[in-house]
């Protein structure tokens, strides 16, 4: 027995705690969907999260965001709920109680899968002692991705489950095409040179600013040759920060050794 | 009463809009990561920097191609991809609103051709990273003549290169002696 290989979805079947859709909970689940006449409300399922959801849904329950306007409510008990949220990456030792909540909440229901732990695993999907997802064994609804989804993502996330908005998402499948090339990105200036502007914005300024900087810098010296002093004064005149007078004083300084030397 | 009503009529509400009108993002946020098919060329820089394995590159060496996927449902938007790519072609966009019904709008996929190798007729990289490889060493001023060897030498498949090599050092050593 040891030796088979069994499916997560196989162990969902042979559970106790089995899902066994009967075709009226789907018409009624439609129906839910399609026109819901009154409030809904909301209870949440921490199966395993870091709390950066919970925060979130909060966080859309303020004023500022205010989720309640729409009637949307978060209730304490599965019992009384016609939305459950799973939250977190699924746990092992939640799989049970997960699927508790689900039998204890009323039909018709919709599931969610809050935040990416929820519609995957997230970054834990390939832990030991993760299902990786919430799909895995429970039928989800609505997907809500982000890590954690912002307050107006879980606000959109709700109004297309309800009706109120479209979808935007769409599945997009590119195939390369002919004459098809990468160009190079700044063919007017010297490859060594702009190799060892962007390293040392990268090393001064980091990965991600680096490369913005290092952007910038170029832009400059792409726009007019001629004039690079005059210009750089000018540009970081304009952002007026001493951080980024110091690191583009350094790249000015590179630029310069390389005119010098060719 | 008066004054209580005169204070939150002063106030305004706080409550924002969202989802009649559209909600502002602050400067710097990450969404979305967007990608441009045409500047990619599948090196897999992102695929490898990428923490919850959001970015994948799978290889079919039978029929050539080579996928880059993109699962939204995973991602954590920490930007690494952006980071890392060498020609811009994934940049985070402010973009947010991603709730789905279905799973497999979450996916973003596209393929992209393979160079088969001059000797062995295998495939082994991808066209347009051999392509910009080239582009580059054209940019950084190499002459005609060493472009023409770069260019036989960028079409070999690295085992290829190896078997090439032993023959090569065998003489070189021989010439030596």
């Amino acid at each position: 027995m040891f030796g088979d290989k069994i499916t997560v979805q196989q162990i969902a079947e042979r559970s106790a705690y089995a899902i066994h859709p009967e075709p009226e909970t789907a018409q009624l689940k439609a129906a839910l969907l399609k026109d819901i006449q009154r409030s809904v409300y909301v209870y949440r399922v921490d199966c395993g999260g870091c709390n950066g959801c919970e925060i979130e849904i909060f966080a859309a329950l303020t004023p500022l965001f205010d989720v309640e306007r729409f009637g949307i409510k978060v209730v304490s008990s599965p019992r009384h709920a016609d939305v459950l949220v799973y939250t977190g990456s699924m746990t092992r030792s939640m799989r049970v109680p997960a699927l508790r909540a689900y039998h204890a909440a009323p039909d018709p229901k919709i599931c969610v899968a809050y935040g990416a732990c929820g519609c995957s695993g997230g970054i834990f999907h390939d832990l030991y002692c993760v299902w990786g997802g919430a799909d895995k064994f429970i039928p989800i609804d609505l997907y809500i991705p982000g890590c954690p989804p912002t307050p107006a993502a879980t606000i959109y996330g709700f109004a297309i489950a309800l009706g109120m908005l479209g979808q935007k998402m769409k599945a997009t499948h590119h195939v390369q095409g002919e004459d098809e090339h990468v160009p190079p990105r700044h063919p007017d200036i010297p490859l060594a040179l702009r190799v060892n502007i962007e390293r040392e914005a990268r090393r001064l300024a980091g990965y991600l600013y680096g490369k913005q900087i290092a952007e910038a810098f170029l832009q400059i010296l792409e726009n007019n040759p001629k004039q690079v002093a005059e210009n750089v004064q000018a540009y970081l005149v304009r952002q007026d920060d001493p951080r980024l007078t110091e690191i583009v004083t350094r790249l000015e300084g590179l630029y310069q050794t390389h005119q010098g030397g060719s | 009463m008066l004054k209580l009503i005169k204070e939150v009529l002063k106030v305004g509400e706080a409550t924002l809009p969202y989802p009649f009108k559209p909600v502002e993002v602050m400067p710097g946020f990450r969404g979305k990561p967007h990608h441009d098919p045409e500047r990619c060329m599948a090196c897999a820089a992102c695929a490898i920097a990428c923490p919850p394995n959001a970015l994948s590159i799978t290889t079919d060496l039978d029929q050539g191609i080579q996928t880059w996927s993109l699962f939204m449902g995973r991602c954590i938007y920490c930007g690494r991809c952006e980071e890392v790519c060498p020609t811009g072609a994934i940049t985070l966009s402010p973009d947010f609103e991603l709730a789905v019904m279905n799973k497999d709008d979450l996916y973003e996929r596209a393929d992209y051709k393979l160079a088969a190798c001059r000797r062995c007729g295998m495939y082994f990289a991808p066209l347009k990273e051999i392509e910009y490889v080239f582009t580059l060493l054209q940019q950084s001023g190499l002459p005609e003549e060493g472009l023409a060897n770069a260019r036989a030498l960028l079409e070999v498949c690295p085992e290829c290169k190896r078997k090439n090599d032993v023959p090569k050092m065998v003489r070189l050593y021989q010439e030596e002696d």
